[in-house]
């Protein structure tokens, strides 16, 4: 693909991985044809799919976000942005459904900006509709119907592995596999075993070692909430009291160790080595995430691939490695593995993200935990830094981490008032673009289907 | 340090002490100890986790992985001491975490208390996370499960130690001394004893070399929380009277001999008036009683169990090292 090339007046300093000058001031000029054509939704997210750049990209191996953010920095950032209702769903197609067609190819190319570009439009479309297509003519399968079975005593089963005497511990260990949660994990966990079985043997049956890993990652997910919650002082979650708030912060932190502990133990008796490092793996990464989340960058791009290496360290190394481990248990092929990983890391990187955006647009009561929680713990999310492209006056309210009184409010003014959030979800759906992509190269299978309603299922979340 | 001792025990030949009934200081032992092993063993830096030299090294030896060459063995082991050394560290750092809703104006900013609060959760999972990836690298399962429990013991004998200081303005609790070991076990001996036995599972000993490996942990561990105990109540000086625990090994066998309702009313007595507790009035109610004299006896009870489990592994200086531990916990003037 070629590159794209900018202005004189927009090429940052050095090659992709050097410091950036100091940016343009956002461009309020009046608005030209052109512009109006380049802020079409569904242009926008083709036009991402072959925009180079990105300091940092390599060492995530993430290039397609940090293009996204390169194109957004040199592109017109519109102050009208497009009304939330009008992206573009990427829907599979279902049966009689034709996806509607591209925008006439010439006309693109000459009305993106007075900037030559030299790529090729027929191209990227080409490769926006074979990804559609391979999303098969299958009906549409609810992931949770199909994963039910499977799951329907997982709760149960996690409570088995907390044996512990004490009533009070085993009361705050027990107190969060309630079954209210989404358990979205252990449903991707249980999905991607079946889809990967079928793909080696056309063996729909989960193994039992397979189930383990998806009981694994919830018991990991849960032990880091709770400490969490120790972390952030938080007092409600799900729609009820933390445990640090019930019974206090030391207790709070031995549950969390004990489930880990816990975790740990069933890991070890599935027996395999290599699931045992795979696993762990998202435990350190866990802790290196909130470790991330502490440090803050100056630089704004550095900021944004710090905030996608902490994305993927907090979230989506879970969902990717417990793919990715289930793939190992139930099929021998390495190209099988890597798919269910990258499918896992992108699912997880957009779920976080859709998260972050629900902070911004949802209201406490229906997301079971306090709103606006990420600008109150001095965090500056996907919105946020899209929003400070068009706001620089933001930068300083980040730096400081909005500990100044007023700055919450008014950073989530600025985020409302900017196109933050549609940024943030257009984002979103290019990872669970490519996520489908990924999964689309397994054999056909309703659980595959699944996991590609699930990726939509991600997107239009409202909790 | 222990797995290591006992590893070179197993394997090796030498000369052995002769057993005196007097025993060596323990620094002195730990030095010995020490040199045996071949490195000091107090807590490695958090920078060495990071540092490159460690991880070169650590490249250097994962060459080693599937060859038949015994330092492979010897890396192991150490790694597995290292990784109990993390483990402990991280329970002791996230033992300091306070309790927000207990504070008082006293303690200072709230906010200050959070952020240590915090730091100390990350810290300790950090440390946590660390002897993870480390015992994954040890590809063992068996050893990554004796580990996992020792940490859910550890949980909860911190658990039991948390529950009983909450409670110690008001009154002990009341257990016998059998209850007493058992929340000792989880909380000082569990990790010590089950990685003594992973550091033999790790060399492929047999069944019954890990459990004397184990025996020897838990034994010796108990010996030394008893020694501990007793050091309040067998100094001599008795000028600085030191605060001890009422759940402490002789204050609990010492309500044992004399019935709960004598030792509550001997705790009231001491404590005065203002509820300002006289430490040496009640420390010498308990040395009047049986207390200190039985907890000496289990000491030095614990401490022959582990010799005898000792006596298994082939004379050697790791081994002597390893008993003279022993003969040190179970000193008294």
């Amino acid at each position: 693909m070629a590159p794209f090339p900018l202005s004189r007046a927009q090429r940052p300093e050095g090659a992709a991985g050097g410091k950036a000058k100091q940016l343009p001031p956002a461009r309020t000029s009046s608005r030209q044809p052109c512009e109006r054509v380049a802020a079409a939704p569904g242009f926008r997210v083709r036009v991402a799919a072959v925009a180079e750049g990105g300091a940092g990209a390599a060492r995530l191996g993430d290039t397609m976000a940090l293009r996204w953010w390169w194109w957004r920095w040199c592109g017109a950032p519109s102050r009208r942005a497009p009304a939330l209702g009008s992206l573009p769903r990427l829907r599979p197609p279902g049966p009689g459904c034709r996806s509607p067609p591209p925008p006439a190819p010439g006309a693109a190319v000459c009305h993106f900006t007075q900037r030559s570009s030299t790529f090729s439009f027929p191209k990227i479309c080409n490769i926006f509709w074979r990804c559609s297509k391979t999303a098969s003519d299958e009906k549409y399968q609810d992931p949770f119907q199909l994963g039910r079975k499977d799951l329907k005593n997982l709760y149960e089963d996690i409570k088995k592995e907390l044996l512990v005497s004490t009533v009070e511990l085993k009361e705050m260990c027990d107190y969060y596999f309630d079954g209210k949660g989404k358990a979205f994990r252990p449903m991707i966990v249980v999905l991607m075993a079946r889809a990967c079985n079928i793909h080696h043997n056309n063996s729909r049956e989960v193994q039992a070692s397979q189930r383990s890993v998806a009981i694994i990652a919830e018991m990991i997910h849960t032990a880091s909430l709770v400490h969490d919650d120790v972390i952030d002082d938080a007092n409600s979650r799900r729609g009820k009291m933390t445990v640090n708030q019930i019974w206090g912060e030391r207790k709070a932190v031995l549950a969390g160790d004990f489930i880990l502990s816990a975790a740990s133990l069933a890991l070890a008796r599935i027996g395999n080595t290599t699931i045992i490092s795979v696993l762990t793996q998202v435990i350190e990464d866990l802790v290196r995430g909130e470790f991330l989340q502490l440090g803050s960058k100056e630089n704004e791009n550095e900021r944004f691939a710090h905030y996608l290496e902490k994305t993927f360290k907090k979230t989506a190394s879970l969902i990717a490695n417990s793919c990715k481990a289930v793939s190992i248990l139930g099929c021998p092929d390495p190209k099988v593995h890597e798919i269910a990983y990258q499918y896992g890391k992108n699912v997880g990187i957009a779920f976080q993200l859709i998260d972050d955006v629900l902070d911004f647009t949802s209201c406490a009561d229906h997301l079971g935990k306090p709103a606006a929680a990420d600008l109150k713990l001095g965090l500056a999310t996907g919105p946020v830094l899209f929003a400070c492209r068009q706001f620089p006056e933001m930068n300083a309210m980040i730096m400081r981490r909005f500990s100044k009184p007023g700055d919450v409010e008014r950073a989530r003014k600025y985020v409302l008032q900017s196109d933050g959030v549609q940024q943030t979800t257009y984002l979103a759906q290019r990872y669970c673009h490519e996520a489908t992509r990924e999964i689309s190269k397994l054999r056909p299978s309703p659980e595959r289907e699944a996991l590609i309603q699930l990726t939509e299922m991600v997107l239009m979340r409202d909790k | 340090m222990w797995g290591s001792l006992l590893r070179r025990g197993a394997r090796g030949a030498g000369g052995l002490r002769g057993v005196a009934s007097g025993g060596p200081p323990w620094s002195q032992v730990v030095s010995e100890a020490e040199k045996i092993v071949g490195y000091p063993t107090s807590f490695m830096s958090l920078r060495c986790l990071l540092s490159d030299e460690l991880s070169n090294i650590a490249m250097q030896v994962r060459k080693l992985v599937g060859t038949k060459h015994p330092l492979l063995d010897t890396a192991r082991q150490r790694s597995l001491a290292e990784i109990t050394e993390l483990i402990h560290t991280a329970f002791l750092v996230h033992r300091g975490i306070v309790n927000i809703g207990e504070l008082k104006s006293c303690d200072g900013p709230l906010k200050d208390m959070q952020f240590g609060n915090k730091m100390a959760v990350l810290s300790g999972d950090f440390l946590l996370a660390n002897a993870c990836t480390s015992l994954a690298q040890l590809q063992n399962t068996k050893v990554v499960e004796l580990i996992s429990s020792a940490i859910g013991d550890l949980v909860q004998g911190i658990y039991y130690e948390n529950s009983k200081s909450s409670e110690e303005n008001c009154l002990t609790d009341d257990i016998g001394i059998s209850t007493w070991k058992e929340q000792v076990f989880l909380s000082h001996s569990a990790l010590l004893a089950k990685s003594c036995q992973a550091a033999m599972e790790l060399a492929k000993h047999s069944a019954e070399i890990q459990d004397m490996a184990f025996q020897y942990g838990k034994h010796m561990s108990m010996s030394h929380k008893l020694h501990s105990d007793l050091q309040p109540f067998v100094k001599e000086s008795s000028s600085d009277t030191v605060a001890f625990s009422l759940n402490s090994a002789p204050a609990v066998l010492h309500q044992e001999f004399l019935g709960r309702e004598a030792w509550i009313k001997q705790i009231k007595e001491a404590q005065g008036k203002g509820n300002i507790m006289d430490y040496k009035k009640l420390q010498e109610a308990i040395k009047a009683g049986k207390g200190v004299t039985s907890a000496i006896d289990l000491c030095r009870c614990h401490g022959s169990r582990a010799l005898a489990a000792l006596e298994r592994f082939p004379p050697s200086e790791a081994r002597a090292a390893l008993a003279n531990i022993v003969y040190a916990v179970t000193r008294f003037p």
